[in-house]
C-alpha cells in the first residue's frame, strides 16, 4: 500500500511544491532544476515511454494479423508503416555524407523522402478533411433557434466574410438594406399587421437611400456596417472579452485541480 | 487531513515563511510577491472549502447536463450492445487537462463495469496509456469486476496528432460505439473526431479547456463541458465532500477575481483621471 | 409553383453531406486553377507586426520561432517566408535565428530558409542565417533560451558547434535578441513565448497563427504583450500585400473568399428549410 499510495502522492505534492516555489525563488541550483532539469527528466521519462507505446501498437497489430481478425489487411499497413519509419531512421540512411541525427532533415536521406513524400501529405489530406467537416457542422447546427444562436449565427456569418477579400466588395449600403428587411421581419412578428410592416420597410428603404445618395454610396461609409471593420471589432472587443473570462475560468481550474494534485486531495489519478 | 493535521501544518508553514521573511527572505522574487499572497491565500480558501465538505455542510452544485448524460450514454451503449469510446484528449500527463480526463475515465469505467458494457479507450501517448490502464483497473476492481478488465481495452495508437485522429476515426466506423466520451485536451482534430461520431449516430459527450475547440465540439457534440465544469467533473461523478468543497472554493476564488477586477478598474480610472496617485497596475503586474 | 419552390427549399435543407462536400470541394478548387485576383486589404494587426518589423534598427538581432508542421503549412508558411522576404529585402544587416518547438518545424524551417535565405537572397548560414533546430521540451526550451541559450543548443540543426558559428558571437540568452516571431499553429508556440520569454524580459514579439487559436491570442494582442498578429491565411495574405511580394497566402485567398461564401449560403439554405418546417408543425398543431 506504501509503494502504491503514500509514497506516489508524496512525490507529486513534493515536487509539486518544488515546481511552484521555482517561480519564487531565484536561487540558481534549484532554478535550474525546477526549469530544466524537472522537465527534462519528464522528456526522457517520455521518450522512453515510446517504447511501452510501440511495443503496445505492434502487438495488437500483430495479433490481428495472426488471428485473421476482421480487417487484419489493414494491420500489415500498421506494421509496415511502424518497420518503415523505424529503418528509415535508425538504419537505412540513404545520404552517406550526412551525420546521424543531421540526417533527418538532411537532403537524400530516406527519412527525409518519408517526411516529404508520406507524412507530409497524410497529414495535410486529414487537416484538409477540416475545410468540409466545417461545412457540413455549420450547414447542421447554425439555425436560428433563439436570441443566443441568432447572435451566433449573425457573427459567424459577419467574421466568415468579413475577413475575406470578398467582404470588401460588398458596400455597408447593402448591409443597411438587408438590416432594414431583418428588422421588418422583426416588426412583423411584434405586430402581425402587414400594413405597418409594408410601412416600415418602406421608410427604412427611403431613408437608406436618401443617406447613401447624399453620401454618394462610399463602400465602407458608414463603418460600422462595412464588413471588413465590423468583423475587426467583434474579433478585437466582444470575442476578446468573451476570451479573457473563458481563460479566467479555465486558469481557476487548472490552478484548483492542480493544488488538490500537490494537497493529495485529488487521488483518482492513480486509482481509488 | 483531520484539524490536528491542518492546525500542525498552517502553523509550521506560517512559522517557516515567517522565519524566512524575518531573516531577509534571501532569493525570493519580490516582484512576485502579490501573486505568491494570491496562491497563499487562494490555496487557504480551496482548503478551508474541503475541509467545511468534509465536515458534513451540504454544499449546492448546479446541474452540468453533460454530466448527466454521461451514466446515460453508458446505459445507451449497454442497451444497443455496442462499446463506449473514451478519448483522453491528445497531451502527455504533464498537462492538467490530461490528469483530469483520465480521473473521468476512472468514473466512467466504473459505469461500464457495472453494466458490463465493452470500453475502448484508444491513447495518444504512452504515458496516459499506463496511467489510464491504472484508472480503469482500480474502477473494475472496485466495482467487483477485475475479469471483466483487460490490459488491450487501453491501447496505445500514435504520438502523431492526425494519425491520432484517422486511428480513432477507423475503431468508430468499425466498431461503431453507441457512446463517444471527449474528455483531455484537444486541437484541430477535435472537429473531424466529433463530426465522424455525429455519422455514426453516436451519443457524444465532449470536455476540454482548450478554448479553441470548445465551439467545434458544441457544434457537432450532444453534450459539451466548457472550461471549469470539465476540472469540476471529477467532483460530480464521485460526489465526494472534499472534492465538491474545492469546487465552492474556486467559486469563491472567482467571486474575489471578478471584485479585484472591478475595483482595479475603478482605481485605474481614478488613477488616468489624475486623482489617485496609486497605479494598481504596477501592484498586480506579475514579471 | 410556390409549392414546388418550397418543396425544393425543404430538400436542399435536408440534403446529404456528401453534395455539402463534393460543392465545397469544387469551390475550393476551381478559384485556385482559375484566380479571381480579389484585391486584399491589410488590417490592424497585420499592420502592426510590418511596422514593427520596418522600425528595427539595423543590425538587429532576430529570433524567428517555427512551430508548425505539414497541415498547417498553407497557412503559416506564407506568413514565414514573407517575413524573411520583409527582413532581407530591407538590407539593414539583420540576423535571423531560427528555432523549432516543433519536431515538424524543423523541416517547414529549413524549406523556408532554403527558398527565401539561399535561393531568393543569396545569403550564408552561419552569418546571415541560422536553423539551431529542434529540441524537445516545449515550455523547458523557452525557459532554456531565456536563461542560457547555450545551455540548450550546443549545436546547430547541421551538427555545426554553436561556438564555430560566426553569428552566434554574443548570443547567450533570450535578452540578447531584438525581436521574436513565433509562427505558431498550437501548443507549444505563441503563448509559451509570451508567458515565459517575452513578457517577462520586455523582449517585443509579434506572431503568426492560425485563424483557429487567434482568439486565444488576440487579449495579448490587446493588452501590448504582442506587436501584432498576423491571423491565418488573411493575415499571410495581408502581409504578402504588405512587402509587395504576392505568394501561396495570396492565391488562397479567392478559394477561401469563395469557400466563405458557399458555406453562408448553405446557412442561409437550412435555415429558411428550418423556418418553414416551423411555420408547417405550428399549421398542422393550430
Amino acid at each position: 500500500m506504501l509503494w502504491k499510495r503514500q509514497i506516489p502522492i508524496m512525490i507529486v505534492s513534493l515536487i509539486g511544491f518544488a515546481t511552484l516555489l521555482g517561480w519564487f525563488l531565484d536561487q540558481p541550483t534549484f532554478k535550474s532544476f525546477v526549469d530544466d532539469d524537472a522537465t527534462q527528466w519528464f522528456d526522457i521519462l517520455a521518450a522512453f515511454a515510446i517504447f511501452l507505446g510501440g511495443l503496445n501498437l505492434f502487438k495488437l497489430q500483430m495479433q490481428k494479423v495472426l488471428r485473421k481478425q476482421k480487417g487484419w489487411h489493414y494491420s500489415l499497413f500498421a506494421i509496415g508503416g511502424l518497420v518503415f519509419a523505424l529503418l528509415a531512421g535508425f538504419v537505412i540512411k540513404g545520404n552517406p555524407e550526412a551525420a546521424w541525427g543531421a540526417h533527418v532533415t538532411a537532403k537524400g536521406t530516406l527519412f527525409k523522402w518519408m517526411f516529404t513524400y508520406l507524412v507530409s501529405p497524410m497529414q495535410a489530406t486529414m487537416f484538409a478533411l477540416l475545410a468540409f467537416y466545417v461545412a457540413s457542422a455549420s450547414y447542421r447546427a447554425f439555425r436560428i433557434r433563439n436570441f443566443e444562436a441568432t447572435l451566433l449565427l449573425a457573427s459567424g456569418i459577419i467574421i466568415m466574410i468579413g475577413r475575406v477579400p470578398l467582404g470588401s466588395y460588398i458596400s455597408s449600403w447593402f448591409i443597411l438594406y438587408l438590416l432594414v428587411l431583418a428588422v421588418g421581419i422583426v416588426v412583423n412578428s411584434f405586430f402581425k399587421n402587414k400594413q405597418y410592416t409594408a410601412i416600415f420597410v418602406c421608410v427604412g428603404i427611403i431613408l437608406v437611400t436618401a443617406a447613401g445618395s447624399t453620401m454618394g454610396w462610399p463602400i465602407d461609409e458608414p463603418g460600422i456596417f462595412y464588413l471588413p471593420y465590423l468583423q475587426e471589432w467583434i474579433y478585437r472587443y466582444p470575442n476578446s472579452a468573451g476570451s479573457r473570462s473563458i481563460m479566467i475560468g479555465i486558469g481557476l481550474g487548472i490552478f484548483g485541480t492542480s493544488i488538490r494534485y500537490i494537497l493529495g486531495i485529488e487521488r483518482s489519478y492513480i486509482g481509488e | 487531513m483531520n484539524d490536528r493535521d491542518f492546525m500542525v501544518g498552517s502553523a509550521a508553514f506560517t512559522f517557516i515563511f515567517l522565519g524566512y521573511w524575518f531573516f531577509g527572505s534571501p532569493f525570493f522574487i519580490a516582484d512576485r510577491f502579490v501573486m505568491f499572497l494570491a496562491i497563499v491565500v487562494f490555496g487557504g480558501i480551496l482548503i478551508f472549502n474541503t475541509r467545511k465538505a468534509q465536515r458534513g455542510e451540504e454544499i449546492f452544485l448546479r446541474t452540468i447536463p453533460g454530466l448527466k448524460a454521461v451514466e446515460e450514454a453508458v446505459g445507451r451503449s449497454t442497451e444497443m450492445g455496442k462499446p463506449v469510446l473514451f478519448v483522453p484528449g491528445i497531451s502527455d500527463m504533464d498537462q492538467v487537462e490530461t490528469v483530469a480526463g483520465v480521473i473521468v475515465l476512472g468514473h466512467v469505467s466504473k459505469m461500464t463495469a457495472r453494466y458490463e458494457t465493452p470500453l475502448n479507450v484508444p491513447v495518444c501517448r504512452a504515458i496516459v496509456m499506463k496511467a489510464a490502464r491504472e484508472a480503469c483497473k482500480e474502477s473494475y476492481l472496485v466495482e467487483g469486476r477485475p475479469d471483466m478488465f483487460h490490459e488491450d481495452m487501453v491501447h496505445y495508437v500514435t504520438d502523431e496528432q492526425f494519425a491520432y485522429a484517422a486511428g480513432v476515426n477507423g475503431i468508430m466506423v468499425r466498431e461503431k460505439p453507441a457512446a463517444c466520451i471527449y474528455m483531455g485536451k484537444f486541437y484541430a482534430e477535435s472537429l473531424i473526431l466529433a463530426e465522424t461520431g455525429n455519422s455514426i449516430g453516436a451519443i457524444q459527450i465532449a470536455g476540454t479547456a482548450s478554448q479553441s475547440q470548445i465551439p467545434f465540439f458544441v457544434t457537432a457534440c450532444d453534450y459539451t463541458l466548457i472550461g471549469e465544469e470539465f476540472f469540476a467533473a471529477s467532483a460530480y461523478l464521485s460526489d465526494k465532500p472534499e472534492l465538491v468543497g474545492a469546487v465552492k472554493g474556486q467559486d469563491i476564488i472567482k467571486m474575489i477575481i471578478l471584485s479585484l477586477t472591478i475595483g482595479g478598474v475603478f482605481l485605474r480610472i481614478l488613477f488616468d483621471a489624475g486623482i489617485l496617485n496609486l497605479n494598481i497596475l504596477e501592484i498586480l503586474t506579475v514579471r | 409553383m410556390m409549392n414546388y419552390v418550397i418543396e425544393l427549399i425543404l430538400k436542399l435543407a435536408k440534403v446529404d453531406r456528401r453534395w455539402i462536400f463534393l460543392i465545397i470541394g469544387l469551390v475550393v478548387l476551381i478559384p485556385l486553377m482559375y484566380p479571381l485576383s480579389l484585391p486584399i486589404r491589410p488590417g490592424k494587426d497585420s499592420q502592426q507586426v510590418y511596422d514593427f518589423v520596418e522600425s528595427l534598427e539595423e543590425n538587429s538581432k532576430i529570433l524567428l520561432s517555427v512551430e508548425y508542421g505539414p497541415s498547417t503549412k498553407p497557412e503559416i508558411h506564407p506568413m514565414v517566408t514573407s517575413l524573411l522576404r520583409h527582413i532581407f529585402s530591407l538590407e539593414r544587416g539583420h540576423k535571423v535565428y531560427v528555432t523549432c518547438l516543433w519536431a515538424d518545424g524543423q523541416f517547414m524551417a529549413e524549406e523556408a530558409l532554403e527558398e527565401v535565405a539561399a535561393n531568393e537572397y543569396g545569403l550564408t548560414y552561419g552569418e546571415d542565417y541560422v536553423l539551431l533546430g529542434f529540441r524537445p521540451g516545449a515550455e523547458a526550451v523557452v525557459k532554456g533560451i531565456v536563461s542560457d541559450l547555450r545551455k540548450v543548443f550546443t549545436i546547430d540543426a547541421r551538427g555545426t558547434k554553436l561556438a564555430e558559428i560566426p553569428m552566434m558571437e554574443g548570443v547567450n540568452r533570450f535578452e540578447d535578441f531584438d525581436f521574436l516571431f513565433s509562427g505558431s499553429a498550437g501548443y507549444p508556440g505563441t503563448q509559451e513565448w509570451v508567458l515565459f520569454a517575452s513578457d517577462p524580459t520586455g523582449v517585443p514579439m509579434s506572431t503568426g497563427t492560425t485563424s483557429i487559436i487567434v482568439n486565444e491570442m488576440m487579449p495579448y494582442v490587446l493588452g501590448g504583450q504582442i506587436q501584432g498578429i498576423l491571423a491565418g491565411m488573411p493575415g499571410a495574405a495581408e502581409y504578402e500585400k504588405l512587402i509587395g511580394i504576392k505568394g501561396v497566402g495570396t492565391s488562397g485567398m479567392d478559394a477561401q473568399s469563395a469557400a466563405h461564401f458557399v458555406i453562408v449560403i448553405f446557412i442561409f439554405l437550412g435555415n429558411l428549410g428550418y423556418f418553414i418546417e416551423r411555420k408547417r408543425s405550428k399549421r398542422h398543431q393550430g
